[in-house]
């Protein structure tokens, strides 16, 4: 039993032939068992990409990923898959497709699990999936993949066609369930506020490739949001500033102690997210679970700034 | 307790109704399938009603004609002419309805829909996924191609005084064996192919229906040189029976040379014959045909060929899933 349900060394999936058609390239990251994942970041930015090849739906161009411990294709019958715009079939009703389920997961299904998430949303088992809603759409597809009984359980954008209500509900339901079984829940989502509060662990992807990736709590605490006069902020590395004014406000990855001039802070999960979106030129930062120093390949993550250049790894003081 | 109950029920169950991925495929065609069921039986039904009603009245008009002295124009048996060359384009034609069936539905508007990758992250391999949805439409397929062509066999050898086509026309040449079930068969793996390759419902539509058309024209065409043609010369060229497929006739020249001259085809009598090749300087008269006897050569390499286009296309298809999903098991 491995304790790692997703690792990609070096992933890269370039689509056509265009030189400029990478949609993933050179993704390395390690998900650990048990953790509830969020995969953030623009649209275009890979994150359907990588959960596709964590499915097993996609070669990778370069590079590999193995789920679970071993290829993809290997660990079919033990993850569980929602594309982002949740396919089933029109002309099948609810009931024949959780029948499906049942039929193609032979060993796995639990009817039970399937039924109660149709059933809370209110569903008809008798009517076709053509005539339901987007949201209901996504209720029915959830129940799909919860009743496989999956140990990984990829999302993408799961939550996207759902009322308020609806996806705390079934953001409630899909996390109990995650929690009493142990799953590895991975979900991207373009919604950093939709992730707040259910997820202990980030990927945050931009241009196809890793800007952050590690336990949400070690990203957090790696960074300080710091506000002062205007002046040098080295040898800290500044992923993002803003002057307005005499005044500097700034996103760090504190090197050594802060000045006691500046006021710090922690930031937010939107904060970091939002600062490294806005700052594409940053340098990633990788931080491993066990706060160890996970020495990884040095970067040429789309540099303009010489200074705080280069991918940094390292450990997390956790 | 609980456990012996659910282990004896789905065994007892499951032999009988299909289950799993066979289900799950005959459950979402099953449009495609009943459209399918009611094209066999209305095409038998239609081809016995030809038999047994319109058949009839041309036999018996034919029996009344031979009975009467000079010319009779039967226009029963033209009735029967007519509604055996449609029902008979009706089974020929039949791939390209399956060519445009396998590519828009089987795959193509699953790849499109995204409903393949629902399939293939269900505990269900890519190349599974694929091997099935080949294998239950082409069972089906065989079945309702065999039940048809043998129905047309029957109809066509038992009504051979009143119908005017012949053995070697398009059609009845298909339709008289395993070649109308190898072109459905094909039809359904370019489809699928198509469907796979350009992941859209309607081009692969159109691409499966231009593929089929093409092949099954082309073939028509060039079939008749996938056996060596017989020779005759002399009179036995010139007096062909109807059951003859010709191919070239001509006469020979002093100097050896074949030539497209007929002038001597239409000589019934000996002495006639004599004096045109001697007016007209010929040595002999030539024609390549295929007889009769060469029905079941020329149709049984046709079929070997279609069978063969039909392997190429089925490997083309699980190659190239293979290579997109990554798949090896």
């Amino acid at each position: 039993m491995t304790d790692t349900a997703i690792e990609a060394a070096a992933l890269g999936k370039r689509f056509g032939w265009r030189q400029k058609g990478w949609a993933l390239r050179d993704c390395t990251l390690r998900l650990p068992v048990g953790r509830v994942c969020a995969v953030v970041g623009p649209n275009g930015a890979g994150k359907s990409t990588l959960l596709a090849h964590a499915a097993g739906l996609l070669a990778p161009t370069e590079g590999g990923i193995t789920v679970l411990g071993t290829t993809p294709s290997a660990a079919r019958e033990r993850m569980a898959y929602v594309a982002q715009d949740k396919p089933l079939y029109p002309q099948l009703t609810v009931a024949e497709t959780l029948r499906m389920g049942a039929e193609l997961n032979p060993r796995r299904w639990d009817a039970a699990v399937a039924e109660r998430i149709v059933d809370e949303g209110g569903l008809d088992f008798g009517s076709k999936i053509r005539s339901l809603s987007g949201g209901q759409r996504t209720r029915v597809a959830l129940a799909l993949a919860l009743g496989k009984r999956p140990e990984l359980l990829l999302l993408d954008e799961p939550m996207a066609d759902l009322d308020p209500l609806a996806r705390h509900q079934l953001m409630g339901t899909l996390l109990a369930d995650a929690a009493e079984h142990g799953t590895t829940v991975v979900m991207s989502s373009h919604v950093v506020a939709e992730l707040e509060g259910s997820c202990d662990h980030l990927f945050l992807l931009g241009g196809g490739r890793v800007r952050l990736a590690g336990p949400l709590d070690a990203l957090i605490a790696a960074h300080t949001l710091v506000t002062g006069p205007t002046g040098d902020l080295a040898p800290h590395i500044v992923v993002e500033s803003r002057t307005t004014g005499r005044q500097i406000t700034a996103l760090i990855r504190p090197e050594g102690r802060i000045a006691p001039g500046w006021q710090t802070a922690e930031p937010t999960l939107e904060e970091l997210v939002l600062a490294h979106l806005r700052a594409p030129g940053a340098p990633a930062l990788t931080l491993t679970d066990e706060g160890d120093a996970d020495n990884s390949q040095g970067g040429n993550g789309g540099n303009d700034d010489g200074e705080t250049n280069g991918t940094r790894t390292r450990g997390a003081s956790v | 307790m609980t456990t012996t109950v659910d282990a004896t029920a789905p065994t007892t169950r499951g032999r009988l109704r299909p289950h799993g991925l066979t289900r799950t495929v005959l459950r979402v065609h099953r449009p495609a399938l009943l459209v399918w069921c009611a094209y066999v039986v209305v095409t038998v039904g239609w081809m016995l009603w030809l038999h047994y009603v319109t058949g009839a009245q041309a036999r018996a008009a034919r029996d009344i004609c031979r009975a009467k002295d000079g010319a009779c124009v039967d226009f029963d048996t033209f009735a029967f002419d007519q509604g055996m060359s449609m029902a008979g384009a009706l089974v020929a034609y039949t791939s390209y309805a399956v060519a445009a069936w396998a590519g828009a539905s089987l795959t193509g508007r699953e790849l499109e829909s995204g409903t393949a990758r629902l399939a293939w992250t269900q505990s269900v391999t890519p190349t599974r996924w694929l091997t099935v949805k080949l294998a239950v439409p082409a069972v089906v397929l065989t079945v309702g191609t065999t039940v048809l062509m043998l129905v047309y066999r029957w109809i066509w050898s038992a009504n051979e005084g009143v119908r005017s086509d012949e053995w070697y026309y398009s059609d009845p040449f298909v339709n008289r064996g395993p070649a109308v079930v190898a072109y459905a068969l094909c039809a359904l793996a370019v489809g699928a192919l198509a469907g796979l390759a350009l992941k859209r419902a309607l081009p692969a539509l159109g691409t499966a229906l231009a593929f089929i058309a093409c092949f099954h024209l082309y073939l028509d065409e060039r079939s008749d040189t996938l056996w060596p043609a017989k020779t005759l010369t002399g009179t036995a060229a010139s007096r062909l029976p109807m059951s003859a497929d010709q191919l070239e006739l001509g006469a020979v020249t002093g100097s050896g040379a074949r030539i497209n001259d007929l002038t001597c085809f239409d000589m019934d009598t000996d002495t006639g014959y004599a004096r045109c090749m001697a007016d007209n300087g010929f040595t002999d008269l030539y024609a390549e045909v295929h007889p009769q006897s060469h029905f079941w050569p020329l149709h049984l390499m046709t079929t070997g060929l279609v069978l063969a286009v039909t392997a190429l296309l089925v490997l083309a298809s699980f190659h190239l899933l293979r290579r997109r999903t990554g798949g090896t098991s």
